[in-house]
C-alpha cells in the first residue's frame, strides 16, 4: 500500500515536471530565491562553502554521538546508553566522522584552494563537482535518517560480516549504512576524478608540476588514492547489499562463501582512506608552516616524493588491520615490514616541517598554532602506529583502547587539526573576512588540551586491558578514574568547538574586510581579491617560480604578470540537474532500504532520465564581458 | 617542464570532434551489448555449462580493451599521464588480486 502511494506521488511528480503543467509563477519564484542559486551553482568556491556547511553539520552530529558515548563510560556499570543503542552510537560516530566530516571538510578546502593555487578559472568538470557534493549530502542524510526510522547501523564503522548479515543484524540498520555509503561514495569518486583532471589540465602557464604548492600536490595524490581506493569499497558494499537484500551468499561459509573477503575489500579501501584524509592535511600544514615562517618549504622536492611514496605504499599495507585474523606468519611479516616502511616518508615530512620553521620568522597566528600543535600530536600517533605494526605486539593491542588512542591521534591530531588550520588560513579567501584571532586561540587551546586529555589516557586504558566498542566496565577493573579524565577531556573539545561556532558568527557579524593578502602569502590564491571573483583570475597569471606570488613580490612586483590580454571570460552555466539526479539516487536508496524494489528502481530510472537529458542538452556556458570584469576588478582594488 | 605545460594547453584546445562522439556512442553500445550477452550466457543456458565462465572471461577481456582505448583514452597521442595512471591501476589491482588469491 505504502509502495503504491509512493508510486502515485512519484508518477504525478514526473508528469508535472515533464509536461510543464505546473504554475509558471511558482517556478519563477523558485528561480529567484537565493537558495536556488546555491542548489544550481557550479562555482567551485560556492561548492566549497556548501561542503563546509555539510561537513560542519555532520561534525556537530558526530560530536554529540561522541559525547553520549563518553557519558555512558563516565562511571562503571552505567545504564545511560547500553547494548544496541551504544553500538549504534559508536558505529554512527565512526562512520559519520570519517565519511561525512573528514572527507567533505577536506573537499571544502580543496574546492576553495586548489583551482586558485594553480591559477585556474574553474575546475575541469563543474557539473561533476556539484553532483559530487549533492551525492555526499544525500548519502549522509540517508544514513542519518536511520535514527528516525527505526534502528541505526550497529556493526561498527568497519561493518564486519557476519555481524552485518541478516542473521545477526535483522532490521534495516545496516542497509542504511550500505546504501548511504554507496551513494556518497559515488560522489567522492567524482570529486576525486574532477580534481585529478583539474590539476593535470588546468594549470596556469608556467605552473609546472614541480611549481605546484604542496596543498595542490597532496590533493592530487589523495585524489588518485580516491580513484583507486573507492572501487574496492563499492564492490564490497555491493556484495553486502546483494547478500542482505537479494539473498546472495558471498560471505556464508555453509554456501561456499568467505566472510574474510569483506575484511580484505574493506581494508584495501580502508587503509588508503586514512591516507586520503591525512595527505591533504599534510598539504595544509606545509603551506601554513611555510607561510607563517616566511620561508620556502624546506626540501620541497623530497616532500613531493614522500607524498607520492606514501600514496603508493598506502595500498600495500591493508592487512595490518587483520593481523589477528590468522593469515599466517609469512603474510603478517610482509605486511608488517611494508607498514613500517611508510614511517620513513612520513618522517621525511616531519623533519622538513621542523627545518622549515628553523630560522624562520615565525608568526603564531591561529592557523600556525594548529600547525605547530599538529606536529608533536601527529608524531605520537605515528609512533603508536609503528608499535601496532609489529604483529606480536598487535596481538596484545588489537581491539583495545590502545588502537582507539592511535587512530584518534592521527585523525584528530592530523586531519582535524589540518582542517582547522586550513579554515583559519583560507577563511578570508572564502568570505572576505578573517575568523577572529582571539577566539581562535581559545578554540585551539580548549580543543588541544581537551584532545590530549581525552585520548592520551586512552593509551593506558587500552594497555590496562579495556577492549574497544564495549559499553561498560566494572568498578574493580581500576579504569574508573582514567575513563572519567577522558570524558572530561571530551567536554573540553566540545567547548572548543562551540567557541569556533561563536567565532564564525561573531566574525561574520562584524565582517571586517581582510584585504586580498592578509597573511603576506606566497601562493597564487593571495594574488586575487578576497573573496575571489567568480572568474578567479581576470587574466591568467604567468608563473615563474615555486611560491609564485612571493617570487613576484621579491622582484618588486605588486601583482602577478599576466599571461594573456584582458578579454571576455567563458563560464559554465548553473544547472539544476545534479540536484535532481541526486534526488533520484536518494529515492532509490530509501526504496532499497525499505525493501521496496519498485521504489528503488524508480529512483534509478529518474537518475538515468536526468543523465539522458543532460547528455543531449546543448549548453555552451556563457561569457562574462569585458566591461563587467573591469568593473569587478576596480571594485576589488578600491 | 616548460614544454609539458604547453602540451597541456594544446590538449585543452583540441575540441572533441563529432567523430569521437560517434566512436564513444558506438563503443558504449558495444559494451552494453557485451554485458547483455554475458547475462544471456548464464540465464538462457545457450552456452555449454563448462564453458560459461571462460566465455564470460573472454567477453570481459574484450570489454577491458574497449574501455582502455575509448574511455581511458589510451588511443590518444599525448597520453603520458593516462598511461601512468592505467599502469598504477594495473599494478595495484594485480597486487590486491594476488594477495586475495593467496590469503582469501
Ligand atoms: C606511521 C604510520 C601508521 C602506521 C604504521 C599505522 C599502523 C596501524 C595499525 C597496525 C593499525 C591496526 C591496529 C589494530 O587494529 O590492531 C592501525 C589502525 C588504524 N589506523 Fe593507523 N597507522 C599509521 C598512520 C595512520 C594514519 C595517518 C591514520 C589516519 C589519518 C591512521 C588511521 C588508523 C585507523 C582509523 C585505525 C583503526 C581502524 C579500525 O580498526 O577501526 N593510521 N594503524
Ligand atoms: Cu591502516
Amino acid at each position: 500500500m505504502a509502495t503504491l502511494v509512493i508510486l502515485i506521488v512519484f508518477a504525478l511528480f514526473l508528469t508535472a515536471i515533464w509536461t510543464g503543467g505546473y504554475d509558471k509563477q511558482l517556478l519563477n519564484r523558485f528561480r529567484s530565491h537565493w537558495l536556488w542559486d546555491w542548489i544550481t551553482t557550479v562555482d567551485h568556491k560556492k561548492i566549497g562553502i556548501l561542503y563546509l556547511i555539510g561537513g560542519a553539520f555532520f561534525f556537530i552530529i558526530g560530536g554529540i554521538e561522541a559525547l553520549l558515548i563518553r557519558i555512558q563510560l563516565l562511571v562503571p556499570n552505567n545504564d545511560f546508553m547500553v547494548g544496541d543503542t551504544f553500538n549504534e552510537l559508536l558505529s554512527m560516530h565512526g562512520t559519520t566522522m570519517i565519511f561525512f566530516v573528514a572527507m567533505p571538510l577536506l573537499f571544502a578546502l580543496m574546492n576553495v584552494a586548489v583551482p586558485l593555487q594553480i591559477g585556474a578559472r574553474d575546475v575541469a568538470f563543474p557539473f561533476l563537482n556539484s553532483l559530487g557534493f549533492w551525492l555526499f549530502l544525500a548519502g549522509g542524510i540517508l544514513m542519518n535518517l536511520s535514527w528516525i526510522f527505526g534502528n541505526a547501523p550497529d556493526a561498527g564503522w568497519t561493518n564486519y560480516v557476519p555481524i552485518a548479515s541478516n542473521e545477526f543484524s535483522p532490521g534495516t540498520g545496516i542497509d542504511y549504512y550500505v546504501l548511504g555509503l554507496q551513494i556518497s561514495g559515488i560522489g567522492t569518486t567524482m570529486g576525486g576524478i574532477n580534481f585529478l583532471v583539474t590539476i593535470i589540465n588546468m594549470r596556469a602557464p608556467g605552473m609546472s608540476l614541480l611549481r605546484m604548492p604542496m596543498f595542490t600536490w597532496t590533493s592530487f595524490v589523495a585524489s588518485s588514492l580516491i580513484l583507486f581506493g573507492f572501487p574496492p569499497l563499492t564492490a564490497g558494499l555491493f556484495l553486502v547489499m546483494f547478500e542482505r537484500l537479494f539473498g546472495a551468499n558471498f560471505f556464508d561459509v555453509a554456501m561456499g562463501g568467505n566472510p574474510v573477503i569483506w575484511q580484505h575489500l574493506f581494508w584495501i579501501f580502508g587503509h588508503p582512506e586514512v591516507y586520503i584524509v591525512i595527505l591533504p592535511a599534510f598539504g595544509v600544514m606545509s603551506d601554513v608552516i611555510s607561510n607563517f615562517s616566511k620561508k620556502r618549504l624546506f626540501g620541497y622536492t623530497s616532500m613531493v616524493f614522500a607524498t607520492i611514496l606514501i600514496g603508493f605504499l598506502g595500498f600495500m599495507v591493508w592487512a595490518h588491520h587483520m593481523f589477528t585474523v590468522g593469515m599466517g606468519p609469512v603474510a603478517n611479516s610482509i605486511f608488517a615490514v611494508a607498514t613500517m616502511a611508510i614511517a620513513v616518508p612520513t618522517g621525511i615530512k616531519v623533519f622538513n616541517w621542523l627545518f622549515t620553521m628553523w630560522g624562520g620568522k615565525i608568526r603564531f597566528t591561529t592557523a600556525m598554532l594548529w600547525a605547530v600543535g599538529f606536529i608533536p600530536t601527529f608524531v605520537m600517533g605515528g609512533v603508536t602506529g609503528v608499535m601496532l605494526a609489529s604483529p606480536p605486539a598487535d596481538y596484545q593491542y588489537h581491539d583495545s583502547y590502545f588502537v582507539v588512542a592511535h587512530f584518534h591521534y592521527v585523525l584528530i591530531g592530523g586531519t582535524v587539526f589540518g582542517i582547522f588550520a586550513g579554515l583559519y588560513y583560507w577563511w578570508p579567501k572564502m568570505f572576505g573576512h578573517k575568523l577572529g584571532e582571539t577566539l581562535g586561540k581559545w578554540h585551539f587551546g580548549l580543543f588541544f588540551i581537551g584532545f590530549h586529555l581525552t585520548f592520551f589516557i586512552q593509551h593506558f586504558i587500552g594497555l590496562y586491558g579495556m577492549p574497544r566498542r564495549h559499553f561498560t566496565y566494572q568498578p574493580e577493573d581500576g579504569l574508573t578514574t582514567l575513563n572519567q579524565i577522558s570524558t572530561v577531556g571530551a567536554f573540553f573539545m566540545a567547548a572548543g568547538t562551540i567557541v569556533w561556532l561563536i567565532n564564525i558568527i561573531k566574525s561574520a557579524r562584524s565582517a571586517i574586510p581582510a584585504g586580498n593578502d592578509p597573511w603576506d602569502g606566497r601562493t597564487l590564491e593571495w594574488a586575487i581579491s578576497s573573496p575571489a571573483p567568480e572568474y578567479n583570475f581576470a587574466q591568467l597569471p604567468q608563473v615563474r617560480s615555486l611560491d609564485a606570488f612571493w617570487f613576484e613580490k621579491m622582484e618588486g612586483n605588486k601583482k602577478m604578470i599576466p599571461a594573456e590580454p584582458l578579454g571576455p571570460i567563458h563560464m559554465p552555466s548553473s544547472t539544476h540537474w545534479p540536484f535532481i539526479m541526486t534526488i533520484g539516487f536518494f529515492i532509490s536508496g530509501l526504496g532499497f532500504v525499505f525493501r521496496s524494489l519498485e521504489v528503488g528502481v524508480l529512483g534509478l530510472i529518474l537518475v538515468f532520465l536526468t543523465m539522458f537529458i543532460r547528455s543531449f542538452e546543448q549548453d555552451h556556458g556563457y561569457h562574462i564581458e569585458l566591461d563587467e570584469i573591469e568593473k569587478t576588478e576596480k571594485g576589488a582594488n578600491a | 617542464m616548460e614544454t609539458e605545460v604547453q602540451q597541456n594547453q594544446a590538449q585543452q584546445e583540441t575540441d572533441p570532434t563529432p567523430e569521437s562522439a560517434v566512436k564513444h556512442l558506438l563503443s558504449f553500445a558495444l559494451m552494453i551489448g557485451l554485458t547483455l550477452v554475458a547475462f544471456a550466457a548464464v540465464m538462457l543456458e545457450v552456452v555449454p555449462a563448462g564453458m560459461v565462465i571462460p566465455f564470460i572471461l573472454v567477453l570481459a577481456v574484450i570489454q577491458v580493451f574497449l574501455q582502455l582505448f575509448t574511455f581511458m583514452h589510451l588511443d590518444l597521442k599525448n597520453n603520458r599521464m593516462t598511461v601512468t595512471f592505467v599502469m598504477m591501476g594495473l599494478i595495484i589491482g594485480a597486487i590486491c588480486a594476488v594477495a586475495l588469491f593467496v590469503l582469501g
